[in-house]
């Protein structure tokens, strides 16, 4: 058993943490390593930020497109088709 | 009630469908069909409509269940990398030791409009490159904020499996913002 957590097995934990709440054993590893290194510490910072970036990404830059005309009137044409076939 | 209605609900919200469908499948034609699955189920279901929710908000409860149905229909037909690729790419980010193989820099806090929809169109390109299915699990994590298990249970595959996937998709991200310039204004 290594005494220490590597940065890759830091970062699968780290990236867990973000989905679930990881077992005591993985959480208290995970913590004694980003004690001491500054790499990691900026990857789990780097983890939030992407996802701040991507929930609060507006739809700004799309807001100019929408649905294709194209697809627009197939889509009618399947919702009459449905109704009145 | 009936046509009209769905009529209505395609003109009012067809385009507001087709851009939540296309920030999740990252495919202009699948979030059409997305959009079409959509408003044909509603049609079905209408009759158990009860109105208390805006129709936006029923439409786009129906749209999720759409978008997780056609991520899994490809997921079906794509083999998921399980190795091959995935490993390589990650296994460069790290020495032998485990250790990083390059020092990581904390990213700046992007401010003004210009920054952050510099940002953005690099998030877009970023997502492109990522293999389209690991794409859509990612999207479905982290710009739909589902729960891992409910992905995983919706997607039919193991936890492993899908968090695996995610964080491969979370180290390719990371590593492609950094590659297309994202965090150095705030290093210099």
């Amino acid at each position: 058993m290594k005494w220490m957590a590597t940065c890759k097995e830091t970062t699968e934990r780290a990236s867990r943490a973000m989905d679930e709440r990881l077992p005591i054993g993985d959480r208290v590893a995970m913590r004694l390593h980003l004690a001491i290194c500054t790499n990691c510490r900026h990857f789990t910072q780097q983890l939030q930020d992407m996802r701040r970036l991507f929930r609060t990404e507006t739809t700004a830059n799309d807001e100019m497109s929408g649905l294709p005309p194209e697809a627009r009137r197939r889509i009618a044409t399947e919702l009459q088709n449905k109704l009145a076939p | 009630m009936n046509t009209l209605d769905a009529h209505r609900w395609l003109a009012d919200h067809g385009d507001y469908l087709f851009r939540v469908a296309r920030r999740q499948l990252h495919s202009d034609a699948l979030a059409e069909d997305a959009v079409q699955e959509t408003l044909l189920a509603a049609l079905t279901a209408q009759a158990r409509y009860a109105g208390d929710a805006s129709p936006r908000t029923w439409l786009t409860g129906i749209l999720k269940h759409k978008i997780v149905d056609l991520i899994r229909r490809q997921l079906r037909e794509v083999e998921i990398p399980r190795d091959a690729d995935g490993e390589e790419a990650v296994d460069s980010l790290f020495k032998q030791d485990g250790h990083w193989a390059e020092p990581l820099r904390p990213w700046g806090n992007p401010q003004t409009e210009a920054e952050l929809s510099q940002l953005r169109r690099v998030l877009g390109e970023c997502a492109e490159r990522l293999k389209p299915v690991m794409a859509q699990v990612f999207s479905l994590r982290e710009v739909a904020g589902m729960e891992t298990e409910e992905i995983c249970k919706e997607l039919a595959i193991t936890p492993t499996n899908c968090w695996v996937m995610l964080h491969r998709a979370r180290l390719f991200m990371r590593q492609c913002l950094e590659l297309n310039g994202f965090g150095k204004a705030g290093a210099a």
